[in-house]
């Protein structure tokens, strides 16, 4: 059991999915206390069509997933501010806009490219030395800048208003947040696959939300969780031969219904009267 | 007389489609003890976020510390200590009482700064001051609706503000407490020379405590000392009823016949 750690492959991807989990679940307390769930989901997309668009083009994958993501959350960023239109609603026409494009991307390719279907399901297994370079990198950006403007982005989470109004410069922080979320849904895609990312920015999230009261075991818990997950869930696809990103998120979702069930939350509203 | 610190100068701020305070032409002083009030809609909440820099103004001016408001910075946010109007708070937030009162310092601590262990003390000191200091470690969302509005107090408290608007703070909260909120606003006050704002719709407990009172409603109606504001022409322009001014309290009149 233990020689499959030898593996440089297994090395690999054992590493990139500890990152992952670390940034994707740090990032998802964030964007779970602020409201930006389905926003992070629009974006894996958009992320994805700029992935397809690359190799239409026969260009490197990763710039024009960061242009397409960040260009996505940005005009969502805008679109909440001004407030015109339910968010739900103008990210429901964002999000399957850009899945139309990843769509006619493909379609535009002469033959099947087994490579882009790795990004929209992820194959941290097959995760190649540059790449693992690449996440580490983005990694350390993410968890760096998020770990600098802390404060601020739980002011912002719990409220902007009140932020703005009390001296700190929450629109400011709020498009540092969504610059972020793209950037972790980029770093997450080789890994989980655009489909999968998001699960793996909420789940830990809203897992660490049931069990605590406080903002900072809050995000002690998501990143445990996160990374608990993301690894557990490499090794039990590499034991039973299982695609990696379901694993990790069908991990990750039963963490979730059994931190439901013991939920000091919920068993608050419990006793009647 | 002491330096003008909040100065209206016919200024008009509103939302799309709708004028919230028109023409307000108004002077505040440093130190000085001002109460708002003003019937519901009539733009007391408003006045709060225009001076606190949230809006530009349609017309006219707004200069707060010298600066026009639409130019006012972190730093001078900062220094203004804001209760907000009681909203609407998700209760499995998860923060702590400690937690939410230690954000009071962020904004004076500007970006790239951590909370020291002085920022603590400043905060715990803020919660006793609202007699809440034994529920720091208690999660805010599990408080009674005048507690928390408690723990907003003593957020406000923690930014130690040189100017403090407070949006209805005594609104939901019990009346000894209402006692001793006001007992502490009037110290800092006293004390420390703060210049205070204070909205309400109490016009029986507001009266005792100001230098001034501002009676809004859209326009500015009148603002000077409270016997020259409560009178009975006046407050029923604002009002729409006949107000009269008993030895302690203010009825309507209607109900004063009775
Ligand atoms: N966010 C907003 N968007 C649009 N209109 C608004 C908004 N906030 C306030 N208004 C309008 O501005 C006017 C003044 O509102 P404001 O909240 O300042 O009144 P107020 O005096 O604080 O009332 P209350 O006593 O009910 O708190 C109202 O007509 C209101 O409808
Ligand atoms: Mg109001």
């Amino acid at each position: 059991m233990l020689e499959m750690l030898s593996y440089d492959f297994m090395q690999r991807s054992l590493v990139a999915a500890a990152l992952v989990g670390a940034v994707c679940s740090v990032i998802g307390v964030f964007v779970v206390l602020r409201g930006l769930a389905f926003v992070g989901a629009g974006t894996a997309h958009a992320a994805f069509a700029g992935v397809t668009l690359a190799y239409l083009l026969g260009l490197p994958p990763l710039p024009l997933a960061v242009i397409f993501g960040l260009a996505t959350v940005w005009v969502t960023g805008v679109m909440e501010e001004k407030g015109q239109m339910k968010l739900d609603v103008s990210i429901g026409i964002l999000y399957t806009a850009t899945m139309a494009l990843a769509i006619l991307f493909i379609g535009l390719m002469k033959g099947y490219n087994a490579e882009v279907y790795g990004y929209l399901f992820g194959s941290v297994l097959s995760v190649t030395p540059e790449e693992l370079r690449a996440i580490l990198a983005l990694s350390f950006l993410v968890l760096g800048v998020l770990l600098v403007f802390s404060k601020e982005l739980y002011f912002i989470a719990f409220d902007q208003e009140m932020a703005e109004a009390s001296g700190v410069p929450a629109r400011r922080i709020f498009y540092l947040l969504l610059t972020l979320v793209a950037l972790t849904v980029v770093v997450s895609l080789k890994t989980v696959g655009a489909i999968l990312v998001f699960a793996m920015v909420l789940i830990p999230a809203s897992t660490a939300y049931q069990l605590t009261h406080s903002l900072f075991h809050m995000t002690a818990y998501a990143v445990s969780i996160g990374i608990v997950c993301a690894v557990g869930g490499v090794l039990l696809s590499y034991v039973w031969d299982l695609p990696s990103g379901p694993a990790i998120v069908l991990l990750a979702t039963t963490l979730f219904f059994l931190s439901v069930l013991v939920s000091p939350k919920r068993l608050r509203r419990a006793p009647a009267v | 007389m002491a330096k003008t610190i909040i100065h209206f100068s016919h200024a008009t701020f509103g939302f799309p489609g709708v004028i919230a305070l028109k023409d307000v032409s108004l002077e505040i002083a440093e130190g000085e003890f001002v109460g708002v009030i003003g019937p519901n809609g009539s733009g007391k909440t408003t006045l709060c976020r225009a001076i606190l820099g949230l809006m530009r103004p349609l017309e006219g001016s707004l200069q707060i510390f010298d600066c026009a408001c639409e130019e006012l910075r972190c730093h001078h946010r900062a220094r203004i200590g804001y209760l907000p109007q009681k909203g609407a708070l998700d209760r499995n937030f998860p923060i702590t009482v400690l937690e939410a009162v230690m954000m009071g310092r962020y904004g004076a601590l500007g970006l790239f700064r951590r909370p020291t262990k002085q920022d603590r003390e400043i905060a715990l000191e803020a919660l006793s001051n609202v007699g809440m200091q034994d529920h720091r470690n208690a999660a805010l969302g599990l408080l009674s609706g005048g507690q928390q509005q408690r723990v907003f107090i003593a957020r406000a408290l923690a930014q130690q503000p040189q100017v403090l608007l407070l949006d209805e703070p005594t609104t939901g909260i019990d009346i000894t407490t209402q006692h001793s909120v006001l007992d502490l606003i009037r110290r800092l006050h006293r004390d420390l020379g703060l210049t205070v704002l204070l909205i309400t719709h109490d016009i029986n407990m507001i009266r005792s405590l100001v230098d001034r009172l501002v009676l809004l409603k859209t326009r500015l109606f009148a603002a000077g000392p409270p016997e020259e504001v409560l009178r009975p022409d006046l407050l029923s322009q604002v009002y729409g009823k006949d107000l009269v001014i008993t030895e302690k309290d203010l009825v309507i009149v209607e109900d004063y016949h009775h």
